[in-house]
């Protein structure tokens, strides 16, 4: 519609949610679907909330205390994947559509026949299905952050996240029932009793319940996961156990199940790395503090995270997987930790000293 | 394919009791919940993902594919699009606030198998929120008359009724968990969304608008879902009998909040914006939440003690009338909202009257009076009501229920300020606890004092060019009868909160 007021030149009508200020030339449909749906004082929303919470916190209904880091406009952060509900249950609804087929196929052919007995039971129906406890307690975690999040942009890819981890966690399940119908023998049993009382998954479910019940603080979760627990236990515990070793004892399809969450810990840590950069750059007040508290995080979850790691010193000798060593497997993963850190410009003590060596200058 | 039930029962096997680290309480709750529930749709990732791609294909392709390319919007009713600037907008925040309870569920419910089926609502309320802006931006694309799809979602913050809209579902996630689970998911979904969604599918399409249709009909596809988990949280909290003592209040409490913003916007909504016209929102009130809702639903309820919330008489009662009150506020105080007013027609006096008898005798004089002030100049819209009336101190609504003639208005003065309230329920929920109710500034309170020309323009309500409304109260196009900002000043109108006024008829 082009309109003309009595003497008034004409103007153009609005056609885009020209209330959101896009972050590339136009305005993105993730950003269009997304952006200002979660309301707050900050945003468009004089006065903020009519309805606060029991007496007597009389809690409103986000805080900014609920993150130690500080923002002036949450709303400006930007998923990098730009994954509204629709392109991420796409991508979701793909990738369990490949496990489900890779499975079948492997079941069809008689793969199954292939993969050597003792791996089967130590590793898949072993430490790969303790694995997925530490997943559940992730989804728990992610949805009390996704609650809190202080944006609407936020609040999604931290429930993405949570979803991501009941998906690895469910695949798990649904893979060791398919394993049950196709190879003789095959259960899937004892992998909770070794979750609650196998000493090598002690550190990694005192960490999971930590995580779960005791992080409040949905910036400290995001770092936490996806900048120490991911890059150095799903590390060690997935890609390098399960996915490297597969393929040497004849198991093609728990490795490329293990790909398929590899490939959404690389979406969370970019999300992650875009969160961090957005507090720390130079135009934001609280630059400095946010830098601080963020290495401040990395150093307090680092030494649980590697005591996790470190106890899974008997998994992968129990696995006798030649090509992948345990220490190297944990050196290599420390070592891209901490280029993934060094490269957003954090200096973290317990990152250095986890490699033993001081901070780079 | 592994077997489905056999898979969820490992699915469930995924608790445990922790023993490093102790469950502290984030989101307090007084009710008792056992650990053995039923989530009767057994929700699994897999099948989740494949079902919901399915229908987003379906609704996402119908909007890209035939209605853009038959430019659906340029035959819809313009009526009937108004509407949708604002109601969408405030749903919006609805699942919004949907999405934060079942995320807070998810932390509360120690139990396994509804924690999954929280998850996938969760995702499922992303999933509205995100169809839901898909839309506004497609009729802000295609819409004869975008500016109201464009900013929608912007001027819900400033706007009168999207503040009410506001205060009405931050009660789906603002207070005790299970509280909040029984006004999302036991009013909002299986009572509401029925009365809400139902109609507009329906509505919609007689006015030609198909899109709304295939967006509202593929949510509510969802909401069957939601409706299953809100009985299973319900089953679970009436099976604990210590739950008994406090459960009746807050569904009362749950029950008043929703309806007494849903009701008079829904009946306004359908009512009012309609061209071609249907049923009354009356009738599908009494089809879905009379007889639906409280006659099956609620009343099998009865054997294990959850009674009719106590307050649903009074809602029965005030029913024939909220939406027309509701609506003079809207058409008097026009210049006020991002969205456009129609007079009423004799068609629609004659509807009006045939399905609300006594009609005409009430609200008659309102519109026949409106109809001289459509023309820019032709005089102040405010004059229509003897005076704006003061806003509730809980729900936000205006305090003119249900008929002016029969004001169910009370106010009082607490540690210094004057409240008040549209009814005895939202007074009791105050003096239940007054410090949810104090943290903010009501509309009036909040412009009392400006003119009405000054807060158009620092709300920016105003189009492109810098001087006309977005707001009209009609649907032409014709540029002699845009109304400006000109205009308005002068009106020489002052917002006056009522309650700031001695002489005010409501403190008389």
């Amino acid at each position: 519609m082009t309109y003309t007021t009595p003497g008034g030149a004409p103007a153009k009508a609005p056609r885009d949610h020209l209330y959101i200020t896009p972050r590339k030339r136009r305005l993105s449909e993730y950003e269009a679907v997304t952006c200002y749906t979660q309301p707050g004082p900050d945003a468009f929303d004089i006065e903020g909330w009519f309805t606060l919470g029991p007496g007597p916190e009389h809690r409103t209904a986000w805080r900014k205390e609920s993150t130690r880091l500080a923002h002036p406009h949450w709303w400006d952060f930007r998923d990098p994947a730009q994954q509204w509900q629709r392109t991420y249950v796409r991508m979701q609804a793909e990738q369990e559509r490949s496990i489900e087929r890779a499975t079948e196929d492997a079941a069809s052919a008689g793969a199954f026949a292939d993969v050597d007995a003792a791996w089967l039971q130590d590793v898949i129906a072993g430490h790969y299905r303790i694995w997925s406890f530490f997943e559940y307690a992730l989804f728990r975690a992610f949805a009390v952050a996704s609650r809190e999040a202080l944006s609407d942009t936020l609040g999604n890819v931290l429930c993405f996240q949570g979803f991501d981890h009941m998906r690895h966690a469910q695949a798990a399940v649904l893979y060791l029932m398919s394993l049950e119908e196709s190879v003789e023998g095959f259960l899937d049993q004892g992998a909770k009793e070794r979750w609650l009382d196998d000493p090598a998954y002690q550190p990694m479910r005192a960490l999971a319940e930590r995580l779960m019940l005791s992080t409040d603080d949905w910036g400290e979760l995001a770092v936490a996961v996806n900048l120490v627990v991911a890059p150095i236990l799903s590390e060690m515990s997935m890609s390098q156990l399960v996915r490297r070793g597969g393929p040497h004892r004849g198991d093609s399809v728990t490795p490329f199940i293990v790909s398929t969450t590899e490939r959404d810990r690389r979406r969370n840590l970019a999300y992650t790395e875009e969160l961090v950069r957005m507090v720390t750059t130079e135009s934001v007040e609280a630059a400095a503090a946010n830098r601080d508290v963020i290495a401040g995080w990395i150093d307090d979850w680092t030494p649980p995270v590697l005591e996790a790691a470190r106890a899974l010193r008997p998994a992968f000798e129990q696995a006798r997987v030649d090509v992948v060593s345990f220490d190297g497997a944990l050196a290599a993963a420390l070592q891209a930790q901490r280029e993934v850190v060094e490269a957003l410009g954090l200096s973290p003590v317990a990152v250095a000293r986890s490699i033993g060596g001081g901070p780079r200058g | 394919m592994p077997d489905l039930i056999q898979a969820h029962e490992r699915v469930k096997d995924f608790e445990w009791a922790p023993s490093y680290a102790e469950k502290h309480d984030r989101y307090p709750t007084k009710y008792r919940i056992p650990r053995k529930t039923k989530d009767p749709f057994r929700t699994l990732i897999r099948d989740y993902c494949t079902m919901e791609q399915d229908k987003d294909d379906r609704q996402y392709g119908a909007l890209e594919d035939v209605l853009a390319r038959s430019n659906m919007p340029a035959h819809a009713e313009r009526r009937w699009l108004e509407v949708l600037k604002i109601a969408i907008p405030c749903i919006n925040f609805a699942e919004v606030g949907a999405m934060k309870c079942t995320a807070q569920l998810v932390d509360t419910i120690e139990n396994a198998e509804l924690r999954q089926g929280y998850m996938a609502q969760m995702l499922d309320e992303v999933r509205h929120v995100n169809q839901q802006q898909y839309l506004t931006r497609w009729f802000a694309k295609h819409a004869a008359d975008p500016d109201g799809f464009a900013y929608g979602t912007k001027f819900r913050g400033t706007d009168l009724f999207g503040r009410a809209a506001r205060s009405c579902f931050e009660t789906f996630f603002m207070g005790d968990p299970i509280e909040c689970a029984l006004a999302l998911q036991v009013v909002g979904e299986t009572a509401y969304t029925n009365a809400f969604f139902v109609p507009l599918t329906e509505i919609a399409a007689l006015q030609g608008d198909q899109a709304s249709p295939s967006v509202f009909l593929s949510i509510q596809s969802d909401e069957t879902r939601h409706i299953a988990n809100g009985y299973s949280t319900l089953a679970a909290a009436v099976s604990e009998p210590d739950n008994h003592r406090f459960l009746q209040d807050d569904f009362d409490r749950a029950f008043w909040r929703v309806h007494s913003f849903a009701d008079p916007f829904l009946s306004v909504t359908y009512d009012y914006f309609q061209t071609h016209r249907t049923s009354s929102y009356l009738e599908k009130w009494n089809e879905w939440i009379a007889q639906d809702w409280v006659g099956s639903y609620i009343s099998k309820l009865e054997p294990f003690g959850l009674k009719v919330p106590s307050s649903y008489a009074l809602a029965q009662e005030r029913m024939p009338w909220v939406g027309h009150t509701a609506a003079m506020v809207g058409w008097g105080g026009w210049p006020l909202f991002f969205y456009r007013f129609e007079e009423l027609r004799e068609p629609d006096f004659e509807w009006m009257e045939g399905k609300y008898p006594g009609w005409y005798d009430q609200y008659g004089w309102f519109w026949e009076g409106f109809r001289e002030l459509t023309e820019p100049g032709s005089g102040n819209p405010f004059n229509l009501f003897p005076e704006m009336p003061p806003l509730c101190r809980v729900c936000q609504m205006p305090c003119v229920f249900p008929r002016l003639d029969d004001n169910s208005i009370r106010i009082l003065e607490h540690e210094g300020r004057r409240h008040a309230f549209c009814s005895a329920p939202c007074e009791l929920f105050f003096h239940q606890d007054p410090g949810r109710y104090l943290g903010y500034k009501t509309f009036w309170e909040l412009w009392h004092g400006h003119g009405l020309d000054e807060y158009i323009v620092k709300c920016g309500l105003l189009r492109a060019d810098g001087k006309t409304l977005i707001g009209q109260p009609h649907n032409s196009d014709d540029p002699r009868m845009m109304w400006t900002l000109e205009h308005i000043k002068a009106l020489d109108h002052e917002i006056r909160d009522p309650l700031q006024n001695p002489d005010s008829i409501y403190l008389a």
